[in-house]
C-alpha cells in the first residue's frame, strides 16, 4: 500500500521526478568516469614503470637487485618456474640474464647493459614489443639477433639488419665478444633504456658471458599489480636457499612514493568531486522533499501517521535514487566504456614522460574498476536517502496546521 | 533597480530553498577555486624547483647541446654572465659544465658526471644542495673540493676528506686525470644522480678537461617565470651573432619537465570540466525546480494583473539576484580556502618520505596553492551566467502559464 | 666491473713490457733515493723488447692461465698477443700512449677502450685497462724517505706529492741489494691500510739482463686473489720502430 502510494506520487509529478532523476544520472555517471580517468592514470603509472622493464615481481639470488653482480646468478630447475608459474595471482614468468658491455659498431662503442631474455616469456612480463619504431620485435628463436633502443641506435648509427659487436667481461675471466645482427630498434621515452638496453637471446648472452643454463632472475608478471607484495611474501616462504622474491614496490621505491603522492593529490580531487555530486544530488532530493510539507500537513490531517508519512517519503527516495543509480552507473559504464577502448590521445602535444623509473605514455584512459561504481552508489543511495529523510522527519514532527501553512 | 529589490524580497519569502540553493551554488564554487589554485600552485612549485635543479627559466647552450650532450659544445662565455645577471628581471646567472668520467678511488672505480659550478652562485638556488648529509658545500670555483652523490660516495668505499681521481677524455681523445678531495656528500632523492653525482668548482671542472674558461651551460634564474617573455629578446640582443650560440626556454631545455606538468594539467583539466558539469547541473536544476515549484505562485501573481513580461523579468531578476550572491559568497569561500592552502599548504610527508620525483626534478613534499586570481573571476562569472541562463527556460515557461490553471497547480 | 685494482701499476705493467737497461753495479750510497727509484723503474722501460709470458689469474670467480707474446717500444707503446688457450687465441691488446685498443679475432674487429671501461680488468686479471694507460710516473709523482737500509735491502717510503692524480696514500718499495731490483711494493689507502702489494721472485739472467722473472699481485682485500706472471723468455733491443704499434698489426694474427 506504501509502495503503491510512494510510486504513484513519483508518477504524479513527472517534471520534478524528471529532474531529481536527471541530476543524479548525469553527476554520478561523470562520477564514475572521473574515478575512471584517475585509475587510469594510475594503471599507467604502474605499468609504466613495471611492464616496460622491470616486471610486478623478481625472484633472483639474495641480494642481486641492490647491486646487480654479475656472479650471483643460479640455474632454475624447472620445479622451481612451475611453482612460480602456478602460484595465484601469477600472469607470466621471463627468466632474464644481465651483462654490462659495450656495444660497438664501426668506429664506435658505447657502454650498454645487454639483457638476454626468452622473447616468448618476455612479451608477457614486459610490453616492449609495443614500443618497436623500427624493424621488430625478436622472434620465439632469437638466434643472435638484437633490439636497441633509440637513443643508442642513433649514436651508433645502425639501422635493422646492421651487423653489432658486444663485448662485455665473461664469467670465465675471457672477453666475452660475439656478432649480433641488429633487428629492431625501441623507444621507450626513457632516456636511460632508450640510451642504454640491448635486447637479445637468453640462450645467446649465456653463451656470451659463458653461463650456460644460468639466470640473473625471473620477471614475473600478475593479474593485479598491487598484490605484488603479498604474492612476493608468499613466494618468500617457498623458494629454495638464497633465492629472494621481490616486488616492484622495493625495487621502485620511488614508484611507490609517487603513487603514494598522486594517491593524495588524487585524494584531494575525488574528495572534491563527491562533494560536488553528493551537494547536487542532496540538494535536488532536499527540495523536492522540501518543497511537500504542505502536503504532507494534509496527509497527515486527512489522519496519516507520522511513521507512514516517513516510511512513504523514504520509499519513494529510495526507488528514484535506485532507478536514478542504475541508470547513471549505465550511462557511467557506457562513458567509461568509450574512454576505455578510446581514450583521448595527447601524443601530438606531449612526449612520453619518465616518471619515478617509469614511463607514461601521454593519452587519459579509463580503467575500470568494480570499487569506482560500488563506492560512489552507496555513498550516493546514502546521500539521497539522507536527502529525503531529512525534510520528511522534519513534516512528520510539524503540527498537521502548521505545515499546511507553510509555503 | 526596484526589481532587483523586490527580487531580493521574493527569494527570503523561501528562506529555506535560498539558503539550500545558495549554499549549493557557493559551495559548488568554494570548491572549483580551491582546488583550481592548489593545482595551480603545485605546478608553480614543480616549474619553480625544476629550473633551479634544471636549466633555469632561460638557457644558453652552444647548438643542440640540449639533445645531444655532446661535450665538444662548450662555448667561451665571455663576459656574458655579468651582462645577463645585469638584465632587469635576472635573478641569478649559473654557468655549469658537465664532463662523463670515471672515478676512482683506491679501492672501486664509478663512472660519474663531473659537474663544474659556481659555488655561491648555485648555494641557496639549486635544490639538490638542500639536503648535505655530510661535509659541507664546496667553496671555491678553481679548487679541488668535491661534492659526491650520497651512494657514489659508499660505492667508492670513501669518506668526507678523502681524496679520489678523476679520469676524462680530453678534447684530443686523450686520458687526463685529476685529483680531488671529498667536501661534502649529497642526497638529491633521485637514484641514478646520488650514484653519479660529482660536482666540483667550474674553473676546476673545465681546466681538466682541458677548455679552460668555456662552459657548457648559461642556466639562468629568472625573478619571476612572467619575465620569460620580457627578457628573452634582452638575452639573445646579449649574444655572439650568428646564432650558434643560442637562448631556450625551460620548456625546450627541459622537455621531459614540461612535459609532465602539460599531461598533469591535460587530466586536471577533465576532471574540472567534469566537475563543472556537475556543478552545472546541480545549479541549474536547484533553480529550475525552485521556479517550477513556484508555478502556483506565478498564475496568482499573473491573476493579480501582472504582466507576462514583467513576471519574465521578475523570475530573471531573482537568479541574478541570487547568482550574485552565490557568487560572492562563493568567491569569498574559495579564498578563504586557497589562502589557508596558500599558508598551510597540505603535508604529505606524513604519507611519503621526503624525496618526490616527478619529470626528473625532485620536489618539496608540502602541496601549496598559488593565487590564480584570473580563473576565480572566470568561475565566478561563469556562474552568474549559469544561472541566468538556468532560469531562462523558467521565466518563459512562467510567462506563457494561464493563470487559472496555473493556480490549480499543485 | 668485477675487478677494482686501480691506477698505476707501474711494476707490473713495466713488467709486461719488460724492456730494461743493464742494471750496472753501482755504489747504492751514492744514488739518491729519487734516482734509486727512477733507476729500478727504468729497468722495464727502455729501447724495445720482446718477451714470452704466462699469466696466471685466480680470482674467487675463475681462474685462467694464459699465453701471451709482447712487444714494446719506449714506455709509450706496446702490443700483447695470447697465444694459448686456443678460444682466445689471437685476442690483442695495443697501447699507444694513452690509448687502448683491443683486437677480438671471433669478430674480426678492432675496439677501443672508451673511458667508462678503463676501470674494468684487463684480460680478466687484477690490473685494470687504466692500469696499462698509466704506467709508471713514480718518480714524478712521489717525494721518497728511506725507512730502512739492511745489508739484504733498502725500504723506500713513496708518498704521493699533495696534487698528484694519484689515489694511494703512500707505496712503499722494498728494494734488493746488490742487484737492485725489487723486492715487494705494497700500495696503502689513504687510512695507511694496506690494499695491495706485488711480490717479485725468480731473478734470473736472461738476454743478458738480471730480473725478477715472476711477480705476482695480490689484491689484499680479496685473499686467496692473484694475478701471477712469469717471464719465460726475454728479447731486448730488438729492431722494433713506431710504426710496428699499429692498428693493422693488433689485427695480425
Amino acid at each position: 500500500m506504501l509502495w503503491r502510494l510512494a510510486l504513484r506520487n513519483i508518477w504524479r509529478n513527472k517534471r520534478r521526478t524528471a529532474l531529481t532523476v536527471s541530476a543524479m544520472v548525469v553527476s554520478s555517471s561523470l562520477l564514475i568516469l572521473s574515478l575512471g580517468i584517475f585509475s587510469g592514470m594510475l594503471s599507467d603509472m604502474l605499468a609504466s614503470a613495471t611492464e616496460q622493464y622491470y616486471g610486478h615481481l623478481v625472484v633472483s639470488v639474495t641480494g642481486y637487485q641492490d647491486d646487480r653482480d654479475f656472479f650471483d646468478n643460479f640455474s632454475p630447475d624447472p620445479a622451481l618456474l612451475e611453482r612460480i608459474a602456478s602460484t595465484s595471482g601469477v600472469r607470466g614468468i621471463s627468466p632474464r640474464l644481465r651483462a654490462f658491455g659495450l656495444v660497438s659498431h664501426g668506429q664506435r662503442s658505447d657502454p650498454a647493459e645487454i639483457l638476454g631474455v626468452e622473447p616468448a616469456s618476455e612479451r608477457q612480463v614486459t610490453r616492449l614489443q609495443e614500443k618497436i619504431v623500427a624493424g621488430s620485435y625478436l622472434p620465439d628463436d632469437p638466434e643472435k639477433g638484437a633490439l636497441l633502443g633509440r637513443g643508442l641506435a642513433e649514436r651508433l648509427g645502425v639501422n635493422p639488419g646492421d651487423e653489432l659487436v658486444f663485448v662485455t667481461q665473461a664469467a670465465d675471466g675471457s672477453i666475452g665478444n660475439d656478432l649480433f645482427t641488429l633487428r629492431g630498434i625501441f623507444a621507450t621515452g626513457d632516456s636511460r633504456h632508450d640510451n642504454g638496453l640491448v635486447l637479445v637471446g637468453l640462450s645467446a648472452l649465456q653463451r656470451l658471458t659463458v653461463l650456460p643454463d644460468r639466470v640473473h632472475e625471473l620477471a614475473a608478471s600478475l593479474e593485479d599489480p598491487m598484490t605484488a607484495g603479498a604474492t612476493a611474501a608468499q613466494l618468500n616462504g617457498q623458494l629454495p636457499e638464497g633465492l629472494e622474491a621481490t616486488d616492484w614496490g622495493q625495487l621502485l621505491p620511488e614508484m611507490q612514493e609517487a603513487i603514494a603522492a598522486s594517491d593524495v593529490s588524487r585524494l584531494i580531487i575525488v574528495t572534491i568531486l563527491y562533494f560536488a555530486t553528493g551537494l547536487g544530488i542532496l540538494n535536488t532530493f532536499f527540495m523536492s522533499v522540501m518543497e511537500r510539507t504542505r502536503e504532507f500537513g494534509i496527509l497527515m490531517a486527512l489522519g496519516m501517521r507520522p511513521w507512514r508519512v516517513r516510511a512513504m517519503v523514504l520509499l519513494e527516495t529510495l526507488a528514484m535514487g535506485g532507478v536514478s543509480l542504475a541508470l547513471g552507473i549505465s550511462l557511467g559504464l557506457a562513458l567509461s566504456l568509450y574512454m576505455a577502448t578510446v581514450g583521448i590521445d595527447l601524443s601530438e602535444s606531449i612526449t612520453p614522460i619518465t616518471y619515478a623509473g617509469g614511463t607514461i605514455a601521454p593519452r587519459l584512459r579509463v580503467v575500470m574498476e568494480p570499487a569506482n561504481f560500488i563506492v560512489p552508489s552507496l555513498l550516493l543511495l546514502v546521500v539521497c536517502l539522507l536527502a529525503g529523510f531529512l525534510p520528511a522527519n522534519r513534516a512528520a514532527g510539524l503540527d498537521p496546521v502548521a505545515a499546511i501553512r507553510e509555503d | 533597480m526596484e526589481f532587483l529589490r523586490l527580487a531580493w524580497k521574493n527569494l527570503w519569502r523561501n528562506r529555506r530553498r535560498t539558503l539550500i540553493t545558495l549554499a549549493a551554488i557557493s559551495l559548488s564554487v568554494m570548491l572549483t577555486q580551491a582546488s583550481h589554485n592548489l593545482s595551480f600552485g603545485v605546478y608553480a612549485q614543480m616549474i619553480d624547483s625544476g629550473v633551479r635543479a634544471g636549466s633555469g627559466h632561460l638557457t644558453v647552450y652552444r647548438g643542440d647541446y640540449a639533445r645531444s650532450r655532446k661535450e665538444e659544445l662548450s662555448f667561451d662565455p665571455g663576459t656574458l654572465v655579468e651582462e645577463i645577471a645585469a638584465i632587469d628581471g635576472v635573478a641569478r646567472v649559473l654557468p655549469r659544465v658537465y664532463l662523463p668520467a670515471l672515478a676512482q678511488s683506491s679501492r672501486e672505480s664509478r663512472g660519474v658526471l663531473v659537474t663544474g659550478v659556481d659555488p655561491p652562485a648555485e648555494t641557496g638556488i639549486n635544490p639538490f644542495l638542500k639536503k648535505i648529509v655530510a661535509g659541507e658545500m664546496i667553496g671555491s670555483s678553481d679548487g679541488r673540493d668535491a661534492l659526491l652523490g650520497s651512494r657514489l660516495l659508499k660505492e667508492l668505499k670513501i669518506s668526507v676528506g678523502s681524496k679520489f681521481v678523476v679520469t676524462l677524455q680530453g678534447p684530443d681523445g686523450d686520458l687526463l686525470s685529476e685529483l680531488l678531495r671529498v667536501r661534502g656528500s649529497v642526497e638529491t632523492g633521485i637514484k641514478d644522480l646520488d650514484g653519479s653525482l660529482v660536482m666540483v668548482g667550474r674553473q676546476r671542472a673545465a681546466a681538466m678537461a682541458g677548455i679552460p674558461g668555456r662552459v657548457h651551460e648559461l642556466a639562468v634564474i629568472l625573478q619571476g617565470r612572467a619575465e620569460e617573455e620580457r627578457v628573452r629578446p634582452l638575452l639573445e640582443a646579449l649574444l655572439p651573432p650568428g646564432g650558434e650560440v643560442r637562448v631556450l626556454s625551460w620548456e625546450e631545455a627541459m622537455p621531459n619537465l614540461a612535459n609532465a606538468i602539460k599531461l598533469d594539467y591535460a587530466s586536471q583539466r577533465v576532471i574540472f570540466i567534469i566537475i563543472m558539469l556537475i556543478v552545472t547541473i546541480g545549479v541549474v536544476n536547484t533553480l529550475l525546480m525552485s521556479v517550477m515549484e513556484r508555478i502556483r505562485e506565478f498564475g496568482v501573481i499573473l491573476a493579480l494583473g501582472a504582466t507576462p513580461g514583467r513576471l519574465r523579468r521578475m523570475v530573471l531578476a531573482e537568479a541574478l539576484v541570487l547568482g550574485l550572491v552565490a557568487m560572492t559568497l562563493g568567491t569569498l569561500l574559495g579564498a578563504a580556502l586557497t589562502w589557508y592552502l596558500v599558508e598551510y599548504g597540505i603535508d604529505l610527508r606524513s604519507l611519503i618520505s621526503e624525496s618526490l620525483e616527478f619529470g626528473g626534478v625532485v620536489f618539496d613534499p608540502v602541496m601549496r596553492a598559488a593565487w590564480d586570481l584570473t580563473y576565480m573571476v572566470r568561475i565566478a562569472l561563469y556562474v552568474l551566467a549559469l544561472s541566468l541562463l538556468a532560469s531562462l527556460y523558467p521565466a518563459r515557461k512562467a510567462a506563457r502559464i494561464a493563470p487559472a490553471e496555473a493556480m490549480r497547480h499543485v | 666491473m668485477p675487478s677494482s685494482c686501480s691506477t698505476s701499476l707501474s711494476f707490473f705493467v713495466a713488467a709486461i713490457l719488460l724492456t730494461g737497461i743493464p742494471c750496472t753495479a753501482q755504489s747504492v750510497q751514492a744514488l739518491e733515493l729519487r734516482e734509486l727509484i727512477r733507476h729500478v723503474e727504468q729497468q722495464y722501460h727502455g729501447s724495445s723488447s720482446h718477451a714470452r709470458t704466462e699469466m696466471r689469474v685466480r680470482t674467487e670467480h675463475w681462474q685462467r692461465s694464459l699465453e701471451m707474446e709482447a712487444w714494446s717500444l719506449e714506455r709509450d707503446r706496446f702490443l700483447v698477443r695470447i697465444l694459448a688457450p686456443p678460444k682466445e687465441r689471437g685476442v690483442a691488446t695495443l697501447k699507444v700512449d694513452k690509448e687502448v685498443w683491443n683486437y677480438l679475432p671471433r669478430v674480426d674487429r678492432v675496439i677501443k677502450v672508451p673511458p667508462s671501461m678503463m676501470g674494468g680488468a684487463w684480460m680478466g686479471s687484477h690490473i685494470t685497462n687504466d692500469d696499462l694507460v698509466k704506467a709508471s710516473h713514480v718518480d714524478e709523482d712521489y717525494t721518497f724517505t728511506l725507512l730502512k737500509e739492511s745489508p739484504e735491502h733498502y725500504l723506500i717510503e713513496c708518498l704521493p706529492k699533495v696534487n698528484a692524480a694519484v689515489v694511494w696514500g703512500k707505496i712503499v718499495y722494498e728494494i734488493l741489494k746488490p742487484l737492485l731490483v725489487p723486492g715487494t711494493v705494497t700500495y696503502y689507502d689513504e687510512g695507511m691500510i694496506p690494499v695491495r702489494e706485488i711480490l717479485f721472485a725468480d731473478v734470473r739472467t736472461t738476454g743478458g739482463r738480471t730480473l725478477p722473472m715472476r711477480m705476482t699481485v695480490r689484491p689484499l682485500d680479496k685473499p686467496g686473489e692473484e694475478t701471477v706472471l712469469q717471464y719465460q723468455e726475454i728479447n731486448f733491443d730488438v729492431p722494433l720502430t713506431a710504426s710496428f704499434f699499429s692498428l693493422r698489426t693488433l689485427k695480425e694474427r
